[in-house]
Formats: C-alpha cells, structure tokens, sequence
C-alpha cells in the first residue's frame, strides 16, 4: 500500500536522489511488511485449536508470597477510586463461541453438561466428619463475624465450625450450604461445607490447642473459651449445636483475588480479572443468591501442588452472607439494593429531609427466622448490588450476562428443590418459601438477560444447514419465538479478518438456514487450507426488539467438514 | 548534490541493515520462534507465550502507600489493640466538661475473672487544666446476672466552669466563672428484674469546693455574685447523700436507638454533713421514647427531662449543685451551663431519617426552662431552639454526633462523640 502510493508521485520531475531514496524506502517498507507478514500470525482471527475449551493455566510457578486484600482499603479503593480498567471490551479468556475455558478459576458443569440430581446434591463434598470418636479443638475462628472453632475429626482432617446466630436458628448454616451446592454446580471452586450437629461431649480441646484473641496473642486453648463460643450459638431442643463444617481447602493459601487486575508474582494469571467472563458473570449469579458480600475478602487462592507443579487455584469462599442470611443476623433491607455509600440515594435522601424513601425500603418479608430477609418479587436482577461497587461486576457487558443466565436457567424447579433440601432447614414452610424465591428469581434473570441480546445459541451444521436453538424460549415458557431472522452470509478471510458478502440481506422465517455454496469461496488459511464463513442473523420480534441484534456466527470448513468456530454477539 | 548521492549511496545499506536488525531482533524474541514456513501459534501457544514472556519478570505485589498502611493496620491489628488496650491500658479521650478543651487520659481495665469483677480506673486532663481520676470496683453479674454492685470514687477539679446566674432571667452577658473540685464515694447495688426493669440503691460521700475560676476572659463568680447571695461561696458542704431508682429500658441499642423507650424515675437525700446548711431533696425523671417508622429508617424521638428540688425551712442548695440546662445535651441552642435553678424541665423532639447505612441526619427541637418554684416548672415561658445534626453510626452506637442548633442567643455547633438520647 504505501509502496504503491509513492510509486504514484513518482515521476521524472523529481530528482533521481530523491527517486533512489523513495525506492529505496519502498524497499525496506516492503522487507518490514514482509517481516511482520512472515511473523507469527497473530492477527489471524480463528487458530487451528479453536474453539479451545481448557486454559492451562497450571504450569509450574515459584512459590508466591501470601496476598492479603486490606478489607478497609478495598472498600474505599472501590467505593472512591472505581479500580480497574473499565474499557468496555468483550471478556478476555473466553473462547472463540463465547464460552470460559475449563481453568483453575472455573469448570463448566451444569451449564454446559446437565449434571445429575444426585450430583448438584453432593457439590463438592467427599464425606464430612467423622462423629465415631470426639473432634479435637484445635484452635478458636480466625477472620469473618461469625463465632466458631476449628476442629479435626478422627482421620484428622480440619474442619472450621461456623453457627447460626441466635435470632435466626438454621438460617446461616442453611444459606452457607445451599449457596456452596449452587456456586459450585455453576462452575466455581468451592470448599465443601457440611451441616452437622453435635453435643458438647462430642468436642475436646487438644493438648495443643490454641486460642488467637482479638489483637492476635495467642495462648492455650481452655474448656471455658469453647464455652464461651458455644454460648453465642444456636442449641435445639435436643441439646445439641447445629454448625456448618468447612473443610479446609486444599493446598497452601496464597491469599486473596482482586476483582481487576493480575497478579505479578503469578505467570498464569494473564487475564485481568476486570475483564474474566466468570467474574464478570458472577455478578448475574450473585444477583440470584444475594451474594451481596461478594469482594475480595472471600476469596481464598491456594497454591495446588500436581504432578510435579505447583500453581494457584481461586476458590470463592464464604456464603454465610447469602440468601436472606447476613451471618449474624437476618440480611439488612439494603443488601443487593444499595451500596454501603452511593452519593445519589444519599444526597436525595439529606436534601428531602428523608420524605423521598428508597423503594425498597417498603418491601416486606415473610416472618421465617431460619430464612432471614429474603424475596422476589422486588428483585430486579439488573439493579442489583453487592456492597461496594466490584470491578469486574461494572464490566458486566450484556454477552457476559447472557452466558451467565443460561447457567442460572439450567437449574431446574426440582433440582432447586433438591438443593435447597441441603440446607436442612426444619420448617417445611421456610424451605418451599425459599425454593420459591430461588424459582422466582431465576427466572426474571432469565427474562431479563437472555432478552438484552438476541438468544440465539446452540448453533451447530447438519450436512448444509445451519441448526440452531433460541435460549430465550427454550428456558421461559411465556416467550414465543421470533417472527422471522434477517441473516447475511459472507466469506470470511481469516487472516485478513476482512468479510466480502455473499448475496443481499435475506429474511427468512424458518430454520434451519442453508449454507450457500459460494460461502467458502474466500481464501483459505495457508497453514491448514481451512476456509470460513460468516452467517450474520437478527431475530426480528415485536415484543422483544433486543433480539435485532446481531449474532455473527463464523463457520470452518477443513477436509469437508464443517463446524461452528465462533459465535459473537453485539 | 554530493549530499544526494551521499545520501542514495547509504540509504539502501542503511534500509537493508534496519531490516536485518529488525528480523534479528524479531528472531531473538520469545513471540517468533516460528519461522514463515510455520503455522501461526495456536490459541493455546499463545496464551503459553504470554505466561512465558510473564514468568520472566515475575515480582511481588508491592502495595501504595496508603494500600500498605491499611495492610499494616490490618495485620497488626491496630485497631483492635486500641480497642482492647496494653495489658488493660487503654487510652482515654474527651469527656471531660465541655469548654475544658482537649482532654486525654489513660485508663486501666484488666479484665477480672472472666468479666465477673469490674475493676476500672482512669485519670485525664485537659488543655484548660482540667483533671479528672475514678476507680470503680464492682461486680456486674452476680445472681446469673440478677444483681449488680459496684463502689465508685471520683475526683474532679474543673477550673474555669460557667455561671451565669440563677433563674430563667439570667443574662449571658453575666457569665462568670468558677473553679469546682469535688470528690465522691458511692456504693451502689441495682436488680435486674427483668430484662428491661431495674431498681437500684445508691449511698455516698461527697465532698465539694470551689474558688476563683482561671479563664481570665471573664469575672470570677465570686466577683458578682456575693457570699450574700450565694453563700456557698465562702464555705463548701460536704454530703452524705442517698438515691432510689427505678428504670423501665427496652430501647432496642441504648447508643444508637431507632426503637423502644426508657422511663426512669429517681429520688435523692442530699444531708450537709459539714455546715447544716445545704440538706436537700430531689426527684429527677427521664422519659423517652422513640417511633420508628420504614423499617427504623425514619425515626420520631421524645424526650422529657425534669428535676424537682426542696430543702427545708432554712437550708438551701449550693448553685453548683443545681440543675443546669443548655448545651450539647439539653437546650443546644445555648451554652454549656447557660440556666441554673432548683428545678428544672427540659423538652426534646427530633426527626432522624438515615441518610446512608453509616449515617442518620436529624433536624430537633428544644425546649426547656429553669425555675426557683416547683410550680413554675410549666410549659410557660420556654427557652427554645431548633437545629440540624449528623449521627456517624455503626449498627451499635453513634460515634460521632454533630449538632447545629440555633437559638435567640445565636448558632452552635457541637462535635460529640455520643448520642444525645
């Protein structure tokens, strides 16, 4: 290009000097463009293992030093500064359909493969603790609000007891358990939490047990500190305590996980988290369950020695502030409505003199002590929010959403039945309440983001048509399919990343659509000879006018099969 | 023209050595090592690369300054420290008389058989030179909680405190001051009998003494006011004093109330051990009671303060042991001190409405008066003021309380560390 728009104000006129040096020039733009040409094509759209669906994020790394998130500073860094890069852009580690590779930030379960009853119903669990002989106390609770101890049961394996406060019997152990079920169903790694109870003869302190006071001195652990906990927790009529056991994660900590960012001890973590699908749709996904405390603190990274390697693994950890549980109490009105500061609410409420009320400071709840302030009908899962703004949730784009909310909607009415069964709350009144709240909820997250963009999904060939599903209707009963689709097809250069059309826009009525034959007619990658096409489709509805926007979906065509290489959505 | 071909001459060499630089350079960097017969990298190699280009310049996370203070404060535990303090030491701040200036102090409070026994003391001075010591002794959970006993001593030497005469007519143009020390020994046993019921006993020493205040600003009382009229001012009574209580309290946090009520009633026996001069008599009574509404987010508050006081043919009470409103927790629209009398009715209405989850804002009005007579202990004649505030808050207590009030004697602004009620 630039060789030739020289060549155009060459001319006789212009000294020959002058001439050689252009030429000259000429040459050595070529020889770049050469070079850069000849470099590994970077540019090229679609590469030979897409779409990839593991991100081998485990290669061997140094020892990390711990990463401690300061609690206060993670507020007003959030609340006052909005850390992170905030350019709208797609989601970085997804693939090339728009899906997260399998990596140790997340595994593709139930959205991806419908996960049986039995299995959303185990979690993570492996078998919880033992009660054949006592737990040994091993030391009192570190970190969070709510009271607890640690304990090792007969195989020795550590535990950390957690309790429910005492107005509110059941309702943190339950929320902890049912959100741990749910989180990890949707991909996450979670700890495995289990409910039990126990008597008090079922614990003894250890020789060496200890206890860490408030300002971190640490002296020998007595029956009365143990006492003095179990006086803060909830006893059943039958004697004994109802508590969560948390069995201690895998591996050394590393610390915690910022919401943006890398971090530059760790040569695996390459995506900045502002910009990681599943954090970013975890915000969907904490929209459900009221995850308000969803920040950095309950995060937990652990250093995870494999096959000779050793390389972090991100956990979420701590659901006590879910649901309608905000640990030690029932969840504050606020929770997931209204961040702790937000200058708009606050200035309107000081200047009316307090005669504006925030809308949901009406709402009202059931009186269910063990389900704590928890409901539907009010939540609108768009204006959700956690306690301060979280950086990657702002970075929350509407494909991300959507993902997201095909995830939620994968949960069915029974398999949210059987899941909230875990909580093993003994109100049966409490327990329906509650699975129909998560019912509820689910599906206005349906409704609201499988209709931000157009729903088309599970696109796939069939000899030479185009298949493919509409996920808005295929989750929501009430959603009719659309009237027709406007679709245009091109050839697609996948190294130039440039599109030529194929024929005009059509619009169509049925599925599946046709491939035209002149679609892989563009030219082919050097490497592997594939060719591409590219099927650009609105759907066109009168109720749903967001389904007019595009899904380009990028077809591969190698050694006479064709597949779908890549689904992006505007 | 030799420059021309000079130049034609090197730019060719120059181009081609450019290039050969370029593709060295290019072939040494980690994102080349395929060369033009090679297939672009896969995703996977790609995203490998970039790892590997991150593994070569692998540091540790190093915080910001004001990242790394807050870590400190974390790690270290500062905050909780100064909560819990050195080895029972704690620091103590403020609370003091107001106008005394910043007052800093220390107090010692080992904690006693697991909370069982309550040894407390403390001691602190102001800028102004105001001191202040007590120790208390009790023990707070006897009879699972029942009965609380305690033994209380105080001293107290506040040199420039404010008198403005007696009465509902004193003028603020008559402002005086006053040295007050005085020294206390109580004991003290209150049953709990229900959780929101109490009734308690009080018996005690006091002993009191005055002289010329030291704020120079203003005339020492004992210049305006004559041993005439106020004869406590050449000799000092010492008490032997006794006091019955009863309280009804079910607010819902007593620091930081949004709901519920309190009642209290008292009655005191002030007996002039020393001069025979100053026994007195009287009933103090708080009521209050707060109306939430949306969800305690908004918050109608009353209170009633009023304190009747007699002697007997021939005796009379010292004037700095009467009553006094104005100031930070009674009329706020006047000074700390302002009326002073034998009895008192104090009056206040506030409408809180939270602002933010961490602060309420309140707009009140007081009202109140002072009189010698109990009968003119009316609604009569009021002293008034109304005003605006803020109440820092966490969910437990308000910890920082910031009034404006304004009255006919003009604006004051008051920064407490305390509720008001």
């Amino acid at each position: 290009m630039e060789c030739s728009e020289i060549h155009e104000f060459s001319s006789s006129q212009i000294p020959l000097a002058r001439r050689q040096m252009r030429r000259s020039l000429c040459v050595f733009l070529s020889l770049g463009w050469t070079l850069l040409w000849t470099m590994p094509a970077f540019a090229q759209k679609f590469r030979r293992d897409d779409p990839i669906w593991q991100d081998n994020d485990n290669q061997n790394i140094p020892t990390p030093k711990k990463f401690t998130v300061a609690d206060y500073y993670d507020f007003l860094e959030n609340t006052f500064f909005r850390a992170g890069d905030k350019t709208r852009k797609r989601a970085l580690n997804i693939n090339t359909l728009g899906e997260v590779a399998n990596s140790n930030w997340f595994t593709n379960r139930h959205g991806m493969h419908a996960m049986s009853l039995e299995e959303l119903v185990r979690g993570p669990d492996r078998g919880g603790p033992t009660q054949e002989k006592k737990w040994q106390v091993v030391r009192n609770k570190q970190g969070g609000i709510t009271p607890g101890f640690r304990i090792q049961d007969a195989t020795r394996t550590t535990y950390q007891l957690k309790f429910d406060p005492l107005s509110n019997p059941e309702m943190a152990t339950a929320a902890e358990v049912i959100c741990t079920k749910l989180f990890h169903a949707i991909g996450y790694f979670v700890a495995e939490d289990y409910i039990v109870s126990f008597s008090r003869n079922q614990i003894e302190l250890s020789p060496k047990a200890e206890f860490v006071d408030l300002v971190g001195k640490v002296r020998p652990m007595t029956d009365r500190d143990v006492n003095q906990i179990l006086s803060h927790a909830y006893q059943g009529n039958d004697g004994r305590y109802r508590t969560v056991a948390s069995k201690f994660i895998p591996g050394k900590l590393a610390g915690e996980y910022r919401y943006y960012g890398t971090r530059p001890d760790d040569p695996n973590d390459i995506f900045p988290h502002e910009h990681r699908r599943e954090l970013r749709g975890l915000r969907v996904f904490s929209a459900w369950l009221n995850h308000d405390d969803s920040r950095s603190v309950n995060t937990f990274d652990t250093l995870i020695s494999e096959n000779g390697r050793q390389f972090i693994r991100h956990y979420l950890f701590d659901f006590g502030s879910t649901l309608g549980s905000a640990s030690l109490f029932a969840q504050k009105p606020r929770a997931g409505n209204e961040y702790l500061w937000e200058p708009g609410p606050t200035f309107k409420s000081i200047f009316t003199l307090g005669l504006w009320v925030r809308p949901w400071i009406k709402v009202t709840y059931p009186q269910y002590p063990s389900i704590g302030n928890f409901e539907a009908d009010f939540f609108e899962p768009q204006k959700w929010k956690p306690e301060y703004p979280n950086p990657a949730f702002d970075n929350l784009a509407d494909d991300d959403a959507f993902w997201a909310a095909r995830i939620v909607m994968a949960f069915t009415d029974d398999q949210l039945r059987a899941i909230v069964k875990t909580g093993k709350l003994s109100d049966a009144r409490a327990e329906a309440y509650l699975t129909e709240c998560l019912i509820k909820r689910r599906d206005k997250v349906g409704r609201y983001w499988l209709n931000q963009v157009n729903p088309l999904d599970e696109f796939q060939v069939r000899g030479n048509e185009v298949l493919f599903d509409n996920a808005a209707t295929r989750f929501l009963k009430s959603v009719a399919e659309a009237e027709s689709y406007q679709i245009q097809w091109h050839q697609f250069d996948n190294r130039k990343e440039t599109l030529q059309p194929t024929g005009p826009k059509a619009a169509v009525t049925r599925k599946p659509l046709s491939i035209p034959a002149e679609a892989f007619d563009g030219p082919a990658d050097g490497d592997s000879g594939a060719r591409y096409a590219m099927l650009e489709i609105s759907s066109q509805s009168s109720r749903h006018p967001k389904w007019a926007r595009p899904v380009r979906v990028y077809l591969r065509k190698q050694a006479g099969q064709t597949s779908v290489v890549g689904v992006e959505r505007d | 023209m030799k420059i021309s071909r000079l130049t034609s001459a090197f730019v060719p060499a120059i181009c081609a050595s450019t290039c050969w630089f370029l593709f060295a350079a290019s072939a040494g960097s980690p994102t080349s090592q395929l060369s033009a017969d090679e297939p672009p990298l896969t995703r996977e190699q790609e995203w490998q690369r970039q790892r590997q280009a991150k593994s070569a310049q692998l540091k540790p996370y190093r915080p910001g300054t004001l990242e790394a203070a807050a870590l400190y404060i974390q790690n270290k535990r500062v905050l909780q420290k100064f909560a819990e303090g050195w080895k029972g030491f704690h620091p103590r701040l403020g609370g003091l008389s107001t106008g005394s200036g910043f007052a800093g102090g220390i107090r010692y409070a080992p904690r006693l058989s697991d909370g069982k026994l309550d040894f407390q003391t403390s001691g602190a001075v102001s800028t102004s030179l105001y001191q202040f010591y007590d120790l208390k002794l009790g023990a707070p959970r006897l009879f699972s909680g029942k009965l609380s006993t305690e033994f209380y001593s105080r001293y107290r030497s506040y040199p420039r405190e404010d008198f403005f005469g007696l009465g509902p007519n004193s003028s603020k143009q008559d402002r005086t001051d006053f040295a007050l020390e005085d020294s206390s020994y109580d004991v003290s046993a209150g049953w709990n009998w229900t959780r929101w019921l109490t009734t308690g006993l009080r018996a005690g020493y006091l002993k009191t003494n005055i002289g010329s205040g030291k704020d120079g600003r203003f005339a020492n009382t004992e210049t305006r006011f004559s041993p005439a009229v106020l004869p406590e001012i050449a000799r000092q009574p010492s008490f032997y004093h006794t006091d019955a209580f009863f309280r009804i309290d079910y607010r819902d946090e007593a620091l930081n109330t949004h709901a519920g009520g309190k009642y209290e009633i008292a009655y005191s026996y002030y007996d002039d051990l020393k001069l025979d001069r100053h026994t007195f008599r009287r009933l103090d009574a708080e009521l209050q009671q707060h109306f939430p509404f949306l969800k305690k987010k908004r918050v109608i508050s009353l209170r009633a303060l009023a304190s009747l006081s007699d002697t007997s043919a021939g005796q009379s009470i010292p004037f700095y042991m009467m009553q006094e409103i104005g100031g930070a927790d009674s009329l706020r629209g006047y000074r700390e001190f302002r009326f002073r009398d034998r009895n008192y009715l104090v009056m206040n209405l506030e409408y809180r409405w939270e602002a933010f989850s961490g602060l309420d804002m309140a707009i009140f009005g007081d009202a109140g008066k002072v009189a010698a007579r109990r009968r003119d202990v009316n609604l009569q004649d009021l002293e008034s003021d109304v005003g605006f505030g803020f109440r820092f808050n966490s969910i437990k207590s308000v910890f920082l309380r910031i009034d404006v009030a304004f009255s006919q004697e003009g604006a004051r602004v008051f920064f407490k560390f305390a509720p008001i009620f």
